[in-house]
């Protein structure tokens, strides 16, 4: 279409917005003093959560009032229709930018939740959710996992059961993040028991502050909060929250699942980054070895952004991204365990003792959060299968005892 | 610093790539298979001449990023390493590496115009094979002035394709310090009355020859400038740990399909192994490490094509992912292959040959990260 920026252009627009907008990001001169948080989870009270949730929305909330949200939704939700990879784009820029960094309730209301129901919902559906979404005045969080259900999803157990115009909700889900602050809860429930499993199941949206919904906060283990557990007391939902056909619902959990695969290219980079300052910065020359484990993870990190901006290339170029789009998160993840391994080299004791130096113990937060996201989001070893399936052809694992 | 500005598309295979390589894997597959590549290494040369001269001639390989006014194509090192990447991936024993990189970029570095225009349109239409000595390894040249004219004395070990090379361009030491030389010895092999004894070495990678050149008095001729020296090496060093990452790229590739391929048929217990998931898993890692060695090749082929500032960091992680990537491709090319993977007729040996032997043309993963770290300053501070 005529109306669609080159990219330069685009993003001198963006800068300019952007300038006359938000205060641009002190330059690294600041090593040493402000903020040395490097949590990978962060650990909030409810009420710090909800002060930062209202004022990252308020930023989202500019962004989309002014033309700069939903850049490749269509004008009806008050995009722009631009290609995909133009958000990357105005990310770019952003970065330069002093504003609120998203917690994962965002992505997943934005880039996750708000598609599927694009590609899933009714028209009503998509004239009541999609536009507040997109705005982020309605949070969603995902409820998905279960005690017995995490790698292998389609075991879910909570079940939904028709009753009248509706459907009553009952059963417990956990690892939710963001749910102290969501409006919306995307469950993945079981309709029928007496089918296969991925056939019997069927995608609700349940308002949080519902009548029997409880919210519970998980202490994991970096000592903070970050997920929750989410108790489903028999719930009332109108069928007009259901999300696809019913016994459809693994399909469109598939899609909420691809999209966040997808979504993983920058995971940890901003970390490994900080780490490569700190062995610039360490008051001692490194070791032979320590300059070689420093350079191993600035390769990572070079590797990682190239990675990603191949699948912005070919995403660009109207050609459906290769293998490259598929390994980012084993990429990232590695690269976090990486950033861990050269700090505890580089700080030594300081990591494991808190002289309450700016900058060292607070490594602690990364080191016990990093381990999180080879789990979180499809396991490192659901990833490799997915990898060794899907895009190298291999013959799937035989089905167990149980399916 | 950490900031990457590079624009994505350029790490994107444009649709004349796309063919060149097509048509480099039709003519290998058809010319440069396993059978061909243990018959050309036996031979006396080492490769296959006929390959050589319709590389060269048929599709213009040598001279892809040899600029037009020296019989080249006038395209840039993207392309020329495309067909790097196809030759690297059949272990094509052709002395390219030797020829079209470490040499032609000697002279193109040199900025010796009357050089260039004597040699560098034989190296484009495949007339002439041509190395580099004293670049990669160390060696102990010394030129003096002799009454017809300069000539080298000294030796220098290690040297790619070096008893073959129709024209050698050594670094050796002058008068007025350190110096480029060029001499063809003829006889090519060290006959009777030779001032030039070239003996090949027994090698660990036998698709990539190498030699002890001896020099007794060899006539040659300066090329460039007295004081350029260090620029010509390091240009030449930084085009072959690019073109090395690009070939790494190839062979790792193929030692991933056709272990793939292997798995996909090959059945224990009743069932493919590719099917087991330690097997599986093995492979989905390689791919993690086989994109990441794509990525950083071609952003390398991309600065080097340009001569970008960021040419020396991208060519040593380029050098850092590729020999990473290719050291667990070949691991696992044999592993997987479990015991036909070990044998002599089988070719995955050949691939083990060539990743290690080449870690030791342009430095080891090891070295390059110190060589990073330098670079990039990640060395603490003085306290």
């Amino acid at each position: 279409m005529s109306d669609i920026p080159e990219p330069e252009e685009f993003r001198a627009e963006a800068r300019r917005w952007l300038a006359g907008t938000a205060e641009r990001r002190a330059a690294r001169q600041d090593w040493g003093s402000g903020d040395d948080s490097v949590a990978v989870f962060e650990n909030w009270t409810e009420t710090e959560e909800r002060a930062h949730t209202d004022r990252i929305r308020d930023w989202e909330r500019t962004r989309y009032d002014q033309g700069w949200g939903a850049l490749d939704w269509p004008p009806e939700y008050g995009g722009r229709e631009l290609p995909s990879y133009y958000e990357q784009l105005y990310r770019t820029e952003e970065a330069a930018f002093d504003v609120p960094r998203r917690t994962e309730v965002f992505p997943v209301t934005q880039q996750l939740v708000a598609p599927a129901i694009r590609i899933w919902g009714t028209d009503e559906q998509k004239a009541r959710w999609l536009r507040p979404m997109l705005r982020t005045d309605e949070l969603a969080c995902q409820l998905f996992s279960e005690t017995e259900a995490g790698s292998d999803l389609a075991a879910v157990r909570t079940r939904a059961v028709r009753e009248g115009d509706g459907w009553r909700l009952r059963g417990h889900k956990v690892w939710t993040s963001g749910a102290r602050v969501a409006t919306w809860g995307v469950a993945v429930c079981r309709t029928d028991p007496d089918v296969p499993k991925h056939a019997g199941i069927t995608v609700f949206l349940v308002r949080m502050d519902a009548p029997g919904v409880t919210v519970r906060p998980i202490r994991q283990m970096t000592g903070g909060s970050s997920f929750n557990e989410v108790y489903l007391d028999d719930v009332f939902v109108p069928d007009a929250d259901r999300l696809g056909p019913v016994g459809q619902g693994w399909r469109v959990t598939l899609t909420v699942l691809a999209a966040e695969r997808l979504d993983s290219g920058s995971l940890g980079l901003d970390n490994a980054d900080r780490a490569l300052h700190l062995a610039r910065r360490l008051p001692r020359p490194l070791t032979g070895g320590e300059r070689q484990q420093a350079a191993d993870l600035f390769v990572r990190t070079l590797v990682q952004r190239l990675i990603g901006l191949r699948v912005t290339a070919a995403v660009a170029a109207g050609r459906e991204p290769g293998a490259e789009a598929s390994v980012g998160k084993l990429h990232a993840t590695a690269t976090m365990r990486a950033t861990t391994d050269l700090v505890q080299q580089l700080l030594g004791p300081r990591l494991a003792a808190d002289t309450g130096e700016w900058g060292t113990f607070a490594w602690t937060e990364h080191l016990l959060g990093a381990p999180g996201y080879r789990i979180a989001g499809g396991s490192d070893e659901i990833q490799r299968t997915i990898l060794a399936e899907r895009v190298l052809g291999l013959p799937k694992e035989p089905k167990g005892a149980v399916s | 610093m950490n900031r990457l500005d590079v624009d994505p598309a350029v790490l994107l295979e444009s649709e004349e790539r796309r063919q060149l390589r097509t048509v480099l894997r039709d003519l290998f597959a058809e010319s440069c298979g396993p059978e061909e590549v243990r018959k050309q290494v036996e031979s006396a040369r080492g490769h296959d001449q006929a390959l050589w001269a319709r590389l060269a001639g048929e599709i213009g390989v040598h001279g892809l990023a040899l600029p037009e006014e020296y019989g080249g194509g006038g395209y840039t090192f993207a392309e020329l390493a495309v067909a790097l990447e196809e030759a690297g991936r059949v272990l094509c024993p052709a002395p390219l590496l030797s020829t079209v990189v470490l040499a032609g970029h000697a002279l193109l570095g040199s900025g010796d115009r009357r050089a260039c225009e004597r040699w560098l349109p034989g190296i484009a239409s495949g007339a002439v094979t041509a190395t580099v000595a004293g670049f990669v390894q160390a060696a102990d040249v010394t030129a003096e002035r002799g009454p017809d004219g300069w000539v080298l004395r000294g030796e220098a070990d290690f040297v790619p394709d070096g008893e073959g090379a129709d024209l050698l361009l050594v670094v050796a030491r002058a008068p007025d310090g350190e110096r480029l030389f060029a001499c063809e010895p003829v006889p090519p092999h060290g006959t009777h009355g030779s001032t030039c004894d070239r003996t090949a070495r027994r090698v660990l990678d036998p698709t990539r020859r190498q030699a002890l050149v001896r020099f007794r008095g060899t006539p040659a001729e300066p090329v460039g400038e007295p004081g350029q020296v260090s620029g010509i090496v390091d240009a030449v060093l930084g085009a072959g740990r690019v073109a090395l990452a690009a070939e790494h790229v190839g062979g790792s590739a193929h030692a991933l399909d056709a272990t793939l391929e292997y798995v996909s048929q090959r059945t224990q217990f009743g069932r493919a192994i590719g099917s087991f998931q330690a097997v599986k898993h093995r492979l989905a890692d390689l791919l993690v490490e086989l994109e990441g060695a794509r990525s950083a090749s071609a952003y390398a082929s991309a600065c080097l094509a340009e001569w970008t500032p960021e040419l020396p960091v991208a060519a040593s992680a380029a050098a850092v992912a590729c020999t990473g990537a290719y050291r667990l491709a070949t691991t696992e090319y044999v592993q997987l292959h479990g015991g036909i993977g070990f044998t002599w007729e089988h070719p995955a040996h050949l691939y083990v040959r060539r990743a290690r032997a080449d870690e030791a043309l342009f430095g080891t993963a090891d070295d390059h990260r110190l060589r990073l770290a330098g670079l990039l300053g990640l060395t603490g501070t003085s306290g």
